[in-house]
């Protein structure tokens, strides 16, 4: 054997020690959107990362992308997977979580109630958010005060609706279906016959937050559906943009984190989970603009507290989805919807 | 052995293609077969829905004016700048490229910014007094086949080029010597040698845009939704593999066909162009 045969030889033997080596497996593989990359690093990132003296490696994208990831991996390649309700359902239906054991994350115990398990013994929520309507003051004259004003003559071609297949696409057409005077879920007949007078109000329907912000910055639309995480963006782009305020409420939001079949690292997982879920933390990340809070034991100003959908009577007075169902007819619906926006 | 040499030397070459891109092609066509309901229950399905059939005819209908229309525009720039000399066919010829320097995004977005409600085509309506409110032009079949002619003329006006340099000044000046027009010379001479060049291009227009995801999307929106963006929706949001996979299928034939169908239409058009 040659000198820089052995060399290679050694080399390689090396390296594989190294990959092979306990220090390589306390990786964990965290999936999420990666929005507010810099705040994320500097909040969760590096002080998690000092305390469990592991590597956290991410894989990013949006709900869809990312969880069709976990899905053709069979449950495998990420150990935590930070995901929108509706989303956790499909994956929770899908057979790709596995149960939370309470017992290694005890922050869930100071949870508000709806946070602790929304999808029964699977992930909790670590934020709330809202859906409801932002329309640009300066355009639209008579205020908006209810869901039902969507169907307004005056908003004719002004409005943007999430797509179907988004988080709170599907919300439409129970609004719809409310309108009507019906149960969508029982009976969406109705419900799209809503749809189909509001198509004329209807400019396009948008996929992701930022093409509806540029709707509105290019003033395309004046009136749309929006998670209130978007609300600060959509202010930057158009100052007169308000939140509407709705009689009948706004729908619930919550963003949820849960552990793949497949997770290689259960326990940091659990760690991770709780590790956010932390009292001080979840402050911090409100405090920051990063999150709202779910812990009960944050305490707020009014000012840090004015972008996030936060306190006992906020929180009461939100309409809930039942995902089971929605998820559900949501085949059905998007077929529908697409004769609806698309023919 | 030299007899073998050829087929030996493009072994690997020919191994990658099957091995990446024929492969996973006909496994995806022959999963559309193997639905539990049927060999066919995939395709009736799509078939049979009302929307489908309406997405599949739109797309159609934008890759053809979208292939035409660049036809058209890419043939006589083209047919200039092989025609021009010296720094002002280097000129005309950067000109030509300089949109190929940015992605398909940034050259979506700029329709986006020149159709808005607020953008410079409404703008200048407005100031020239031709309107008196913004139109609607964005989210419209119009905005997608605009915006996909602007993609794709470059590529036409590359393979075209060529094609025309390669036609001698001996060939047009002996047609004219012997009496024909300049329009007998472009039907009669210029445009049958043409042919191969724009079957060329015309394939590789068609293909793009019929298969276009971005532009669509953007510019079309749900209310546009073609093949690309009804095969995103299907894969991605509605994890309906099965269905996404007829989508794809369809996409294949389709463009397989048409293609077919364009070289056909060459031999006719000049029997030595393929």
């Amino acid at each position: 054997m040659t000198t820089s045969k052995s060399r290679l030889l050694s080399a390689t033997t090396a390296a594989a020690l190294l990959l092979a080596s306990p220090a390589a497996a306390e990786t964990l593989v965290v999936s999420w959107w990666g929005f507010n990359g810099d705040k994320l690093n500097e909040f969760i990132v590096q002080p998690f990362q000092e305390q469990c003296e592991c590597e956290l490696v991410f894989e990013t994208g949006n709900n869809a992308d990312r969880l069709n990831r976990v899905q053709i991996r069979g449950g495998a390649g990420v150990d935590v997977i930070y995901l929108s309700d509706s989303f956790a359902q499909i994956g929770v239906e899908a057979g790709l979580f596995q149960p939370i054991d309470r017992s290694l994350v005890p922050n869930i115990d100071g949870l508000y109630e709806m946070a602790q398990n929304p999808h029964g013994e699977f992930g909790p929520a670590y934020t709330i958010g809202r859906v409801g309507i932002v329309y640009d003051a300066e355009r639209v004259t008579a205020p908006i005060t209810q869901w039902e004003d969507l169907w307004r003559d005056d908003l004719a071609n002004a409005l943007s609706l999430p797509g179907i297949t988004t988080t709170a696409g599907p919300m439409v057409v129970m609004i719809a279906g409310e309108k009507a005077g019906t149960d969508a879920f029982e009976d969406a007949d109705p419900a799209f016959a809503e749809i189909e007078a509001l198509r004329s109000n209807v400019v396009t329907n948008y996929n992701t937050g930022s093409e509806m912000i540029n709707l509105f910055s290019t003033g395309e639309i004046s009136v749309s559906l929006a998670q209130d995480f978007a609300l600060g963006q959509l202010q930057q782009a158009v100052p007169s943009i308000v939140w509407a305020e709705l009689e009948d409420g706004d729908i619930a939001t919550l963003n949820t984190v849960n552990i793949p079949t497949g997770a290689a690292n259960v326990e940091l997982a659990h760690e991770f989970i709780n590790f956010i879920l932390d009292p001080e933390r979840q402050a911090l990340l409100a405090r920051n603009g990063v999150d709202a809070p779910v812990a009960t034991a944050v305490d707020l100003t009014e000012e840090e507290a004015a972008q996030w959908t936060y306190g006992d009577g906020m929180i009461a007075g939100l309409q809930r989805i039942d995902y089971t169902q929605m998820n559900a007819a949501k085949t059905a619906w998007i077929d529908r919807w697409n004769e609806v926006f698309g023919m | 052995m030299t007899r073998f040499a050829g087929w030996i030397l493009s072994l690997p070459a020919t191994a990658l293609v099957a091995l990446f891109l024929v492969l996973p092609v006909g496994a995806t066509i022959a999963a559309t077969f193997a639905d539990p309901l049927g060999i066919t229950a995939l395709y009736e399905a799509f078939f049979t829905s009302g929307f489908r059939r309406t997405v599949l005819w739109r797309t159609l209908e934008i890759a053809l004016i979208t292939t035409f229309f660049s036809v058209i525009v890419g043939f006589f720039t083209a047919y200039v700048v092989a025609r021009a000399s010296g720094r002002v066919k280097s000129l005309l010829i950067i000109a030509a490229v300089f949109p190929l320097l940015t992605g398909v995004i940034v050259r979506s977005f700029a329709w986006l910014i020149i159709l808005g409600r607020n953008g410079i085509l409404n703008s200048f309506l407005q100031w020239t007094g031709l309107t008196d409110a913004p139109i609607s032009m964005l989210y419209t079949q119009g905005a997608v086949i605009v915006a996909m002619v602007y993609l794709f003329v470059p590529l036409m006006i590359l393979t075209l080029v060529g094609v025309l340099e390669n036609i001698p000044e001996d060939v047009i000046q002996a047609a004219t010597s012997l009496g024909a027009t300049p329009a007998a010379v472009f039907r009669q001479v210029v445009f049958p040698l043409a042919v191969p060049g724009l079957i060329v291009g015309a394939v590789l227009v068609f293909t793009g845009s019929f298969t276009a995801y971005a532009t669509p999307a953007l510019l079309g929106g749900e209310r546009q939704m073609t093949m690309g963006t009804l095969l995103h929706q299907q894969a991605m949001v509605s994890f309906n593999w099965p269905g996404a996979s007829t989508v794809a299928a369809i996409m294949v034939i389709v463009t397989v066909a048409v293609v077919l169908l364009m070289t056909r239409m060459a031999r006719r058009l000049n029997p030595m162009a393929t």
